[in-house]
């Protein structure tokens, strides 16, 4: 009896019927599926415009607006700065698109947007890809005939003449290192030659590049499809552990346990 | 009527019925989470870099923590936050979370925490409070504006977000001790991002130079991200679950950089957690799936032979 009261098991019962309602589908597409999927459309559009209510618009425009009364012992309390009420009609014009008469309003704010955003992003753009060109130029040449850098386990970088044997260790290029620059250069080269469509290639040597390239790209695609198919899997687990672990085991079998 | 032409060997091979692939599927990711299984785990350099980079956070200093995950990322994300939170927790770092991506972000990252604290609680260990060790100070709905005001004034970018101390009433943020000695990004020696979306992108244009960043990413952005570790331009990375268990796997097991400074992790604490439930059935669910691949290769080429 205690259990049926208990807000807790309700809740989590709940998320496991959704849970297995949302699962149905993979059986056959289904009204029970349908009202589980509005469920949780209708949820979660109700919590986000609350929450953007009380994480952010309270804090950041409505208490700065308003101001406050003193509070914690203080004489003072915080002004409230009305010039801010300004922004509640700039930030409507964006809802005159649905309006024929009106529309051209709505483009003020999005104006204002993406002139804000344009502006940074030449800066951003560099932020981004300016260290990436600079990782890809990489020495293809080894500086020594030993093929893996040596362990400095043994050395102690507190002591100068130990940092300068890592140092000296650190500089060199190896051949291990030389050989996996050089699949990166060649990677990145052959992968840029694939993109060139303007010209039609005659020779034999652009053709090896933009095969290479596509099919170094294809590697890519396959090795991002592994890690997607390895995320898609671990959010089936979680739903599991949540059916088989958190509720079965914990809720309705007390069990001990992890 | 006439009776539908009896299917071959290989057609039968390739036309596997998938409520049963799917019911297998289904056992396959279930049994295993009713044992304990270890599963040997050696970590990758990002996340040992990453770990590396949380043990060697100054004490008391404070870390800006953009928290962007959600429920639909759980199995991923919550493992990661949980690792990362243990490791400040237990070295008594400070943490400013926030969310610059989904609203409903900021109450997952309030109801982890209060999990990993119930958990403290049980083994009669300190709490990480909110006020004094953490605060969280909500959503900010334009990650790019946001991430330029952090940059240019910190303290106005986070002006008028406030927090509750114990007993008390919601207080501005730069009054808790979380917050009270930080005044710009140079105060903050490491910015952890938490997400499932190109908050990632965002954060490298934005904040890139600006503040030593790591970031916890999903499996799917893990190639992506991992550019940006290679080329330095993050100092420690986790991906998906894998980077769940490197994490757990280091807190327990520690580990020794290259130069022999050796860090050591926590051992006989709660170090093992989703992670190290999860990845036994992720090895059967990927054994599955490889298992289909072959079925089906196989009775494709059978009957590609058959028709030659």
């Amino acid at each position: 009896m205690s259990q049926l009261l208990n807000y807790d098991f309700w809740k989590l019962t709940a998320g496991v019927i959704l849970t297995v309602g949302l699962y149905t589908v993979l059986y056959k597409e289904n009204k029970f599926y349908r009202v589980c999927e509005h469920i949780f459309i209708g949820l979660a559009v109700g919590y986000a415009i609350v929450a953007l209510w009380t994480e952010t618009m309270k804090q950041s425009w409505w208490d700065k607006m308003v101001g406050s009364a003193p509070e914690h012992g203080a004489q003072i309390g915080t002004p409230g700065y009305w010039a801010y009420v300004m922004l509640l009609p700039i930030g409507f014009l964006g809802y005159l698109v649905f309006s024929r008469k009106y529309n051209w309003m709505s483009r003020i704010p999005i104006g204002i947007i993406l002139g804000l955003w344009a502006g940074q992003q030449p800066k951003a753009w560099w932020t981004q890809y300016g260290p990436q060109i600079a990782g890809t130029i990489k020495p293809i040449f080894p500086t020594t005939m030993q093929a893996f850098r040596p362990s400095t386990a043994v050395l102690n970088p507190q002591i100068p003449a130990d940092k300068l044997e890592i140092t000296r260790i650190d500089s060199q290029v190896y051949w291990s290192q030389a050989i996996t620059n050089i699949i990166f250069v060649f990677t990145v080269v052959a992968v840029l030659s694939y993109f060139l469509f303007s010209f039609d290639f005659k020779s034999r040597f652009m053709k090896f590049m933009t095969t290479s390239g596509r099919w170094l790209l294809m590697i890519g695609f396959g090795a991002i499809f592994g890690s997607t198919v390895m995320m898609r899997f671990t959010l089936l687990i979680d739903r599991m552990y949540f059916i088989w672990i958190d509720w079965l085991k914990h809720a309705v079998l007390h069990w001990p346990g992890g | 009527m006439a009776d539908a032409p009896k299917k071959s060997f290989a057609d039968k091979l390739q036309s596997l019925n998938k409520p049963t692939l799917f019911l297998i599927l289904v056992l396959v990711t279930s049994i295993p989470l009713f044992f304990q299984i270890d599963v040997p785990n050696k970590p990758d350099p990002p996340a040992i870099a990453l770990f590396t980079e949380l043990m060697q956070i100054p004490d008391n200093s404070t870390v800006l923590i953009q928290s962007d995950w959600t429920l639909s990322t759980r199995g991923e994300s919550e493992g990661q936050f949980k690792a990362v939170m243990r490791i400040l927790m237990r070295r008594h770092i400070k943490a400013c979370l926030f969310t610059l991506a989904d609203p409903q972000a900021p109450q997952v990252a309030r109801d982890a925490i209060r999990e990993l604290n119930e958990e403290q609680v049980a083994h009669n260990l300190p709490t990480y409070d909110e006020w004094k060790d953490w605060v969280h100070i909500g959503f900010f709905p334009v990650a790019e504006a946001t991430s330029v005001a952090m940059v240019s004034d910190l303290r106005k970018a986070f002006a008028g977000r406030k927090s509750t101390p114990p007993g008390g009433t919601s207080t501005d943020v730069f009054q808790s001790p979380v917050m009270r000695s930080v005044h710009s990004l140079k105060d903050i020696p490491l910015y952890i991002l938490m997400t499932a979306s190109a908050t990632t992108t965002v954060a490298l244009q934005r904040l890139g130079g600006q503040v030593p960043l790591a970031f916890t990413v999903t499996g799917v952005m893990g190639p992506e991200t991992q550019v940006y570790f290679d080329s330095h331009q993050i100092v420690g990375l986790s991906k998906g679950l894998k980077g769940v268990y490197d994490l757990e796997t280091l807190m327990k097991t520690g580990t020794t950089l290259p130069d022999g400074t050796r860090i050591e992790g926590f051992p006989g604490m709660i170090d093992l957690d989703r992670g190290a439930r999860y990845m036994p059935a992720l090895h059967g669910a990927l054994t599955l799936l490889i298992l289909a691949v072959v079925i089906g290769n196989v009775g494709m080429f059978l009957s590609r032979r058959k028709t030659s």
